[in-house]
């Protein structure tokens, strides 16, 4: 009998839980976890988004002396796509950031908890956050312009994958990147590329031929594509080759991320 | 510095404070000098990169913009290209000035600065005239950009130095004064952007004012934004820019606003 005493003294207590409940449980307490920790800036996040949302909506057509459709319907599907992707790809990153000069970062890294499911709870509070501002940016969309919206059923993948791509991509950039300065610098410029240089808000055709050529290998052409499509109830070979294209980028991102965070420091 | 220092700590006796309160125009601009100097000490690490973003941001939005219209007829290139010297200017004074002050606030630079046996006016004047100068290349070259993308024909006329020069004074002296004025480095930051977002999409700096509904076009009149690009298109074209007068005493008023805040914040003890 003497025996049994060993192991309680070896073995650190509990051992190594897994399956389905525990994995629910560790996923809701992440939940709550970021939701506490944000919670002052969810809301401002949220409102941020929309009135951001709405103002491009409402502000493209001061550009031109009459506003012609298609410029129109480019911009208004193409700013829930910038919705989706802010929250993940810019505040993300700069989350992290802020939590390694804070000291939480190791902290966090030290939880019981399994990576995948901070990971996924991270992507519920960015979809959280963003799908109120699409709706919000969509709907001031309607009223302004009487657009030719057609919503099919593909808004869901199209929403749930652009907004996995770029919180995974942001995600596997705030932890990739080590230095808290270089994470800003690159999502300032992120910034301004996917507003500007990325065939988000304005027709490919607009751009240099050669811009267009590299945009084909970044995420933010793609996102569009698919959501556009969603929300046009259009396809074609261009649609499925941005899921493909999104997919790719979404496991190369885990893959960073899994390796940076698998890493001993 | 040494100018300040040396020549009166060989006699002065110790025990008694140096002197009497030292002022005049002389001992102004040798602070002022002191203080150009220490601040330019100061940004050197920085200055390459701020010219570096300050292009970016300029150049970049100057090309980003023609992307947004299916045909770029020679009217609205022509707008675009003279808007690029306000483009360059309006990031500096509202984003990287403010940013600025906010990181020397976190290191206490202030409280250092301040201490300093320099009168106060001398430091922000040496400040503006710092950030002013590091404003000039970045737009420069954002305008050279515009040409070579949209190859537009430009009359230069004389305006156009008091013209970019104010308008860097004024974006200087405003993003300085907004944050000293506002102690909350949050609310800068908030601010800031919202008004970088408000600059760039509802003001009539690449597309003519007449394309905004009226209340907003009277909103513009009075924020510095439509003026900055009113007096520098008239320094870059003939007879395109209307009001040229007003606009230059609206950004006069702006500056001297900025002025008047950085003035308050300065000149109180705290």
């Amino acid at each position: 009998m003497a025996t049994l005493d060993l192991p309680i003294l070896t073995i650190p207590p509990g051992g190594v839980e897994r399956g389905w409940a525990r994995w629910g449980h560790d996923y809701g307490s992440m939940l709550r976890w970021h939701l506490t920790s944000l919670r002052m800036w969810l809301m401002t996040i949220a409102v941020v988004q929309a009135l951001s949302g709405v103002g491009f909506v409402l502000g493209i057509s001061l550009f031109f002396s009459h506003i012609p459709v298609s410029a129109a319907l480019y911009v208004s599907t193409g700013v829930p796509v910038i919705n989706l992707l802010i929250v993940g790809l810019i505040l993300g990153p700069q989350l992290v950031a802020q939590q390694r000069t804070a000291g939480s970062y190791d902290y966090l890294r030290t939880l019981p908890v399994s990576r995948s499911v901070t990971a996924l709870a991270w992507y519920t509070v960015c979809l959280a956050v963003s799908v109120p501002a699409v709706v919000v940016s969509l709907l001031v969309a309607q009223l302004r312009y009487d657009l030719p919206l057609h919503i099919s059923p593909m808004i869901v993948p199209a929403v749930l994958l652009t907004s996995l791509a770029a919180t995974m991509i942001g995600y596997a950039l705030g932890h990739a990147v080590s230095n808290p300065m270089l994470t800003n610098v690159v999502t300032q410029a992120l910034v301004f590329a996917v507003f500007g240089f990325a065939p988000v808000l304005y027709p490919i055709a607009q751009m240099p031929g050669w811009l267009a050529d590299v945009n084909w290998w970044f995420p933010f052409r793609h996102m569009a594509v698919v959501t556009r499509a969603a929300l046009t109830g259009t396809g074609g070979s261009a649609v499925s080759t941005g899921y493909l294209v999104l997919g790719v980028w979404t496991v190369a991102a885990v893959g960073l991320v899994a390796w940076s965070l698998g890493r001993r420091p | 510095m040494t100018g300040l220092a040396v020549g009166v700590a060989l006699t002065a006796d110790p025990i008694q404070p140096r002197g009497q309160l030292r002022s005049g125009l002389t001992y102004w601009l040798a602070s002022f000098q002191a203080m150009f100097r220490f601040d330019l000490g100061r940004v050197r690490q920085w200055a390459a990169m701020l010219v570096v973003i300050q292009v970016m941001m300029g150049a970049g939005m100057v090309l980003m913009y023609g992307f947004f219209y299916p045909q770029i007829t020679p009217e609205r290139a022509l707008y675009i290209a003279t808007g690029a010297p306000t483009l360059a200017l309006i990031p500096l004074g509202l984003v990287m000035v403010p940013n600025a002050i906010l990181i020397q606030r976190i290191e206490g630079t202030f409280d250092y600065v301040w201490s300093l046996p320099a009168p106060r006016s001398a430091q922000a004047a040496s400040a503006f005239s710092l950030y002013t100068v590091l404003a000039l290349p970045g737009t420069v070259l954002a305008q050279l950009v515009a040409l070579w993308r949209y190859s537009v024909h430009l009359s230069f006329s004389p305006v156009l130095v008091p013209a970019v020069l104010l308008c860097a004074v004024m974006a200087v002296t405003v993003g300085y004064g907004l944050a000293l004025a506002i102690r909350n480095p949050m609310v800068v930051n908030v601010l800031v952007n919202a008004l970088i977002f408000v600059v760039l999409l509802f003001s009539p700096i690449v597309y003519p004012a007449s394309q905004l509904p009226g209340w907003l076009y009277d909103v513009q009149r009075v924020l510095p934004f439509y003026a900055m690009a009113t007096v520098i298109r008239a320094g870059l074209t003939s007879g395109l820019a209307t009001q040229v007068a007003l606009s230059f005493l609206i950004l006069g008023a702006w500056t001297v606003a900025g002025c008047l805040a950085t003035a308050w914040v300065v000149g109180r003890r705290h």
